[in-house]
């Protein structure tokens, strides 16, 4: 019972994400939701990141590209074992991420999001140079679809259900992080490094571990992007994507974990829709994230509670009349 | 001195040729109420910092228990036994009342980043004692009612008491109080006084710096008096009251 209480969200989420495929027959919809996916699995890391350690990175691309490429290499050239690729992937991440992440965590406010940002040209840079081991601006083509044994991941839907099966699995990990003594080691670096400090939290250790966590969640992703696509260049992990990931952590909700779902699905989701206007999509695309950031600071889930919140007090008022 | 718990020998400290603290020594008895009073500017919150470890010395050593501990991170200090609250009360706006005071837990638990993530059994249990101890702390200083509050939107003397709370649940041996009392009405004050007597009767040492005279003379057991980053007088309160350095030092120099 005490299970259905903490996880009452998570199985309604899990029952919606079921019932999906059974009313979407479009295969295009489905791999937005793919996407959707994807994107939600590196703003998670993202999140633990900005929205409780309270740190910004401009440069996570970067280790989603770290994550593309490196699987993306090692299965098509090498053809190595689609896990062992995954594993290499993530670790090449993480190393990158602890030997960036002790000096950049030096810097605070915009000095970190600038330092970021030029980590993130870097991998950008050497992407579109070396062109023997990356293929230069063209990328890699014909990545392998993700399989396990003889079961290939060669349709939509099932690559929906590894998706989403993968985000359910870090979405507990990650809560139960958020709930425990390090998750509150986290957001008291948000709330004031001075008494974080005082009360023995080791803050430059922290962040880096926090960087390197959501580095791995960001190569993660780029591991299942580069399966999912088979294609990628360095066009696909660029500075506006790393800007676009910071953007689904705000607009979703800085320091909720809900908020990198709907962050990631209103930014994926929003610009297909507005392809329709064609040529004004973008100036109204920015409009509504403004819209967004002016109005509901807090996200969109902070927004959702206030007025679930409002609601609730309505809802009493009147049946104490 | 055998039973000092905390001892200052030669500390100076200078900013940019501004000499903040010059050659200051002292010891704290253990158990002991320990006042550090002076006009604006004479050093004070500058020498919290130093026993903290927020800032090094320039020269002098600062041993607890006997134990050297100056050039320690501040994180490292804490662990050792030294907690503290801030001149102007550094609580986790972002978190409610008692995850503040869940934090200050910190250094007495162990759960790391990967027993978290798969909620280990040792993890479950060691969240629940952190839960206990923050409400037992949260009473102790009176807040228990406010647990659930977010930590931001209580008042500034609330605020200072969550500060002493989050502080005790590291279960210091040394506590420093950076002006408790300031911001507080006469009667939050009194009733600080009563928490900050209950805390040394719980075997804590208490090291205070604060501006209102009639509190430190009431509490102390020893105050330390310093000028521009100088010691001018030790003692009891009753010595210090008479001590015409001290008088001239408040009053002016024509005393």
């Amino acid at each position: 019972m005490r299970f259905v209480r903490n996880y009452s969200s998570l199985l309604l989420f899990v029952l919606l994400l079921a019932g999906i495929p059974f009313f979407v027959e479009d295969p295009y919809f489905l791999s937005i939701l793919v996407f959707v996916g994807i994107y939600s699995i590196a703003t998670m890391g993202l999140n633990l990141l900005m929205g409780y350690a309270g740190q910004i990175s401009l440069g996570h691309a970067a280790f989603y590209a770290i994550g593309a490429y490196t699987s993306g290499i090692l299965t098509s050239q090498y053809n190595v074992n689609f896990f062992l690729s995954g594993g290499c992937a993530i670790a090449l991440a993480v190393v990158v991420a602890y030997i960036i992440g002790i000096p950049c965590l030096r810097l605070k406010g915009h000095y970190l999001a600038m330092g970021t940002l030029a980590f993130g040209e870097i991998v950008y840079i050497f992407l579109n140079a070396t062109v023997d081991f990356t293929g230069g601006p063209s990328g890699i083509a014909a990545i392998p679809e993700f399989r396990v044994g003889e079961f290939f991941f060669d349709s939509d839907l099932k690559f929906y259900i590894l998706v989403w099966c993968i985000f359910i699995l870090l979405f507990v990990v990650t809560r139960n992080i958020v709930h425990s003594r390090m998750g509150r080691a986290l957001r008291s670096l948000h709330g004031s490094e001075q008494a974080a400090s005082a009360m023995g939290v080791n803050v430059a250790d922290l962040k880096v571990k926090v960087f390197v966590l959501s580095a791995a969640y960001a190569a993660l992703a780029g591991v299942l992007y580069a399966h999912f696509v088979t294609f990628i260049s360095p066009q696909t992990s660029d500075l506006m994507f790393s800007i676009r990931l910071v953007t689904m952590v705000v607009v979703g909700g800085m320091g909720h974990l809900w908020g990198c779902v709907l962050g990631s699905a209103i930014l994926t989701v929003l610009p297909e829709m507005l392809s329709y206007f064609e040529d004004y999509d973008m100036l109204i695309y920015g409009c509504i994230l403004l819209g967004m950031v002016m109005f509901l600071p807090g996200g969109l889930t902070r927004g959702a509670e206030m007025l679930y919140a409002k609601c609730v007090k309505k809802a009493g008022k009147r049946g104490d009349a | 001195m055998p039973d000092a718990i905390l001892k200052a020998a030669d500390i100076t400290k200078e900013f940019g040729g501004i000499t903040a603290l010059k050659d200051l020594s002292f010891a704290v008895q253990e158990g002991a109420i320990h006042a550090i009073i002076g006009p604006n500017g004479a050093g004070k919150t500058t020498l919290i910092n130093v026993l903290s470890g927020f800032l090094p010395p320039d020269t002098g050593t600062i041993s607890l228990n006997n134990q050297v501990i100056t050039g320690q991170k501040s994180h490292d200090i804490a662990k050792l036994g030294i907690g503290r609250t801030f001149q102007n009360a550094e609580i986790f706006g972002n978190m409610s009342v008692l995850e503040n005071v869940m934090v200050g837990r910190h250094t007495r638990t162990s759960a790391g980043l990967f027993s978290s993530a798969l909620t280990l059994p040792r993890a479950r249990r060691e969240e629940k004692q952190i839960r206990d101890h923050a409400l037992s702390c949260l009473e102790t200083v009176g807040l228990l009612d406010l647990a659930a509050v977010a930590a931001a939107s209580i008042p500034i003397g609330n605020q200072r008491l969550l500060e002493v709370a989050r502080a005790l649940a590291s279960e210091p041996r040394v506590l420093l109080l950076d002006e408790p009392a300031a911001g507080l009405n006469t009667q939050e004050t009194r009733m600080l006084a009563e928490l900050i007597r209950s805390i040394q009767q719980r075997g804590i040492t208490v090291i205070i710096v604060e501006h209102d005279m009639e509190l430190v003379m009431d509490i102390s057991d020893d105050i330390l008096v310093i000028n521009f980053g100088e010691k001018i007088a030790v003692g009891s309160p009753a010595e210090i009251q008479a001590n015409p350095e001290v008088i001239a030092v408040y009053l002016g120099e024509e005393g």
